[in-house]
């Protein structure tokens, strides 16, 4: 298993940090991606966070009350190593190399 | 998001002239089978801020429920009409009513949950379907109320010092008015003087609740620190004396501003309406 952390995100219109509402996940949980996460609001509106990631909740930052900047961590995600490393990135299938045995001699690779 | 959307600037023409309102309907990827819900946004908001960023259109969608949201005139992705009559709440009721029956939906017909419409609406769209309940009962089903109100603070903005202000930076000595004002030029998406324009028909047209009140059931929603709703209680008394079934809900430390977001109230809002 790999953590993944993700960071408040640019709310736009130069809004640099947002008050946190409610969580509406806790850690332990099993979430899906576009889930509702959280509720925060900034100096103009009110919003609903959903998932960026499917996962287990490992951690969240900030209470009620608190305020979290743009870029700071928002929330850490537990997932399956495999999709660790492709955030951010396009996923790319790899077509499995085929291994051509030349000889019957039985070593091992 | 789940589900299709359609959105386009509304050009049925009720009174002649053409209301440019933009107008989406958005499809339930697995549909209830239940009558279609119309959302109506505040002031100086706009159907993606005050119901798709704070997360009630996938809520609703993820229930299975059609939506049909509009932007007022003057904000989102509306026109900004010229002529003051455009802003007017009983013009925009009616170009309301010519939304709802272009989105499909139809006059209520015992044992057929598919048939009416229900209404979401958050202050000044609470204001609205208030009004729009108690004119269209054979088409209004069921009504949620968020942040409502029995006066609308836009009567009373101070008009003449907004312009004022606007004009060369003189203060605004109404609180309200004052916040109001800074609520409005907060977003760039916002075209101040069409907004002007509406306060100034609301201020022709100022809501008076008890002139006529909705029968059907209706859900008052606020924050219990949402001082623009604090007259909430006498809201639902009216309601109730009509003979409407009235349910109050308070959210605990939620204000005017961000009681909109909150989970129980989308929780409440559809349960209420999914009968």
């Amino acid at each position: 298993m790999a953590e993944i952390s993700f960071p408040l995100p640019d709310l736009g219109e130069g809004l640099i940090e947002a008050t946190v509402l409610e969580w509406l996940v806790s850690p332990g949980d099993q979430v899906e991606r576009n889930q509702p996460l959280v509720e925060v609001e900034t100096t103009k509106s009110a919003v609903e966070l959903p998932s960026p990631q499917a996962g287990k909740v490992v951690r969240t930052y900030g209470g009620p009350g608190d305020t979290i900047n743009v870029g700071e961590p928002l929330i850490v995600f537990e997932v399956p190593d495999n999709t660790a490393g492709i955030v951010g990135t396009v996923p790319q299938d790899e077509a499995p190399k085929r291994r051509v045995r030349l000889s019957a001699v039985l070593d091992e690779d | 998001m789940s589900g299709r959307h359609t959105g386009e600037q509304h050009s049925h023409t009720v009174e002649g002239t053409d209301p440019q309102l933009y107008v989406a309907v958005h499809e339930p990827g697995t549909d209830a089978g239940l009558r279609p819900v119309m959302l109506l946004h505040g002031f100086s908001s706009s159907a993606k801020l005050n119901w798709e960023d704070t997360g009630w259109l996938a809520a609703l969608l993820e229930a299975g429920r059609r939506v049909i949201t509009v932007d007022l005139p003057g904000h989102g992705r509306s026109g900004a009409p010229e002529d003051m009559d455009s802003y007017a709440p009983s013009r925009i009721r009616a170009d309301l009513l010519q939304i709802a029956f272009d989105a499909g939906a139809r006059p209520l017909r015992d044992g057929d949950p598919a048939s009416g419409l229900d209404l979401i609406g958050y202050s000044l769209g609470s204001r609205l379907a208030w009004e729009f309940g108690a004119t269209q009962h054979e088409l209004v089903h069921r009504l949620v109320l968020g942040g409502p109100n029995t006066a609308d603070p836009l009567a009373e903005f101070d008009l003449v010092a907004a312009q004022r202000y606007l004009a060369d930076g003189t203060p605004i000595a109404d609180e309200s008015t004052a916040g109001l004002l800074k609520m409005a030029q907060l977003l760039p998406s916002n075209n101040i003087f069409s907004l002007l324009s509406l306060v100034e028909a609301i201020k022709g047209e100022p809501f008076d609740p008890a002139e006529a009140v909705p029968r059907m059931p209706m859900l008052l929603v606020a924050g219990d620190k949402d001082e623009r709703a604090a007259s909430m209680p006498e809201l639902a008394a009216l309601g109730a004396k009509a003979g409407a079934m009235v349910e109050q809900v308070l959210l605990p430390g939620r204000n005017h501003t961000n009681a909109v977001t909150s989970r129980a109230f989308k929780q409440e809002a559809i349960s209420f309406l999914a009968v």
